[in-house]
């Protein structure tokens, strides 16, 4: 059958996205069963939240196609708290 | 002069659905935001008590709830897709999808409420309790908002409401669907696994 050209190995993107962020969630899951635990440890979590976050809003919101100010409210909204989560982090460690 | 070009077709200034419930969004969005800056900074002060009771909540009904809403997530957008496409009857199979999706974690939350108030937890039981509660109940409340405006689309796109080119109301309550997902996109590794 003849593919579309949004279709990558007869998948859409926003399937991909959608294992992707399973995928993520189960191994963040897994950080946690096995009681991982330390500043490099939770700020590796952290930046596969943000990561997860972003696939949301670009590929499930429809974002990463806009230009201008409205591809970016969600990226920068993912990134101060980051940013600021980090460094409570960072300081409690 | 240097000649102006179009842009390609599929770059669009707007972001899906109306404008006012992206304005709503972003409000939504900051105040979630103050919240997890607040918990990070709070548990900088209560390390030790935050790690042990992190420890107490139960880490795989947070994962099956993560699952659901990634998932009830993907089911809207595979109903935006199908609208976009004019397919009214798949559009309303794909939003019930999601809406049993959450119903599934208002369920599991709901048990892990009963579990915490029946040990007597509540939101003065100490700050990690006061943060894991009020966050979680807010986000709640949020998932109960949009189960809410998805059965007012998925109706509407029942009764032949929605077409290929009228379909806003269905981007619209897929834009805040997917808000409440992305939150607990951070809540859930911040309050369940980050330690």
């Amino acid at each position: 059958m003849k593919q579309g050209p949004n279709k990558t190995l007869g998948l859409r993107p926003c399937s991909w996205v959608y294992l992707f962020l399973m995928s993520f969630t189960v191994v963040t899951f897994l950080i946690g069963q096995l009681g991982l635990s330390g500043l490099d440890v939770a700020l590796g979590v952290l930046l596969l939240a943000l990561i997860k976050g972003q696939l949301v809003g670009a590929y499930f919101m429809g974002l990463g196609s806009l230009r201008g100010f409205w591809r970016w409210p969600v990226f920068i909204w993912l990134f101060v708290p980051g940013i600021l989560i980090g460094t409570a982090f960072c300081l409690a460690a | 002069m240097p000649a102006i070009t179009a842009l390609p077709e599929q770059a669009n200034r707007y972001p899906p659905g109306d404008l006012a419930i992206w304005i709503f969004i972003l409000a939504e969005l900051l105040v979630f935001a103050l919240f997890f800056a607040a918990y990070a900074f709070t548990r900088m002060q209560h390390v030790a008590l935050f790690n042990e009771y992190q420890q107490q909540l139960d880490r795989r009904a947070a994962l099956i709830n993560t699952l659901a809403l990634i998932t009830s997530s993907y089911f809207v957008v595979r109903a935006v897709a199908a609208i976009r496409e004019g397919l009214s009857h798949y559009c309303v199979r794909w939003l019930l999808a999601a809406l049993s999706m959450g119903a599934l974690f208002l369920a599991v939350k709901s048990v892990e409420y009963a579990h915490h108030f029946g040990q007597g937890i509540n939101l003065s039981t100490n700050d990690f309790y006061m943060f894991y509660l009020s966050l979680t109940f807010f986000h709640f409340m949020h998932v109960i908002m949009g189960m809410v405006i998805l059965a007012a689309v998925a109706w509407k796109a029942y009764r032949g409401g929605y077409s290929a080119t009228e379909h806003t109301g269905v981007e619209t309550g897929a834009s805040y669907w997917h808000m409440v997902d992305l939150v607990w996109l951070i809540l859930f590794p911040l309050v369940y696994v980050m330690r």
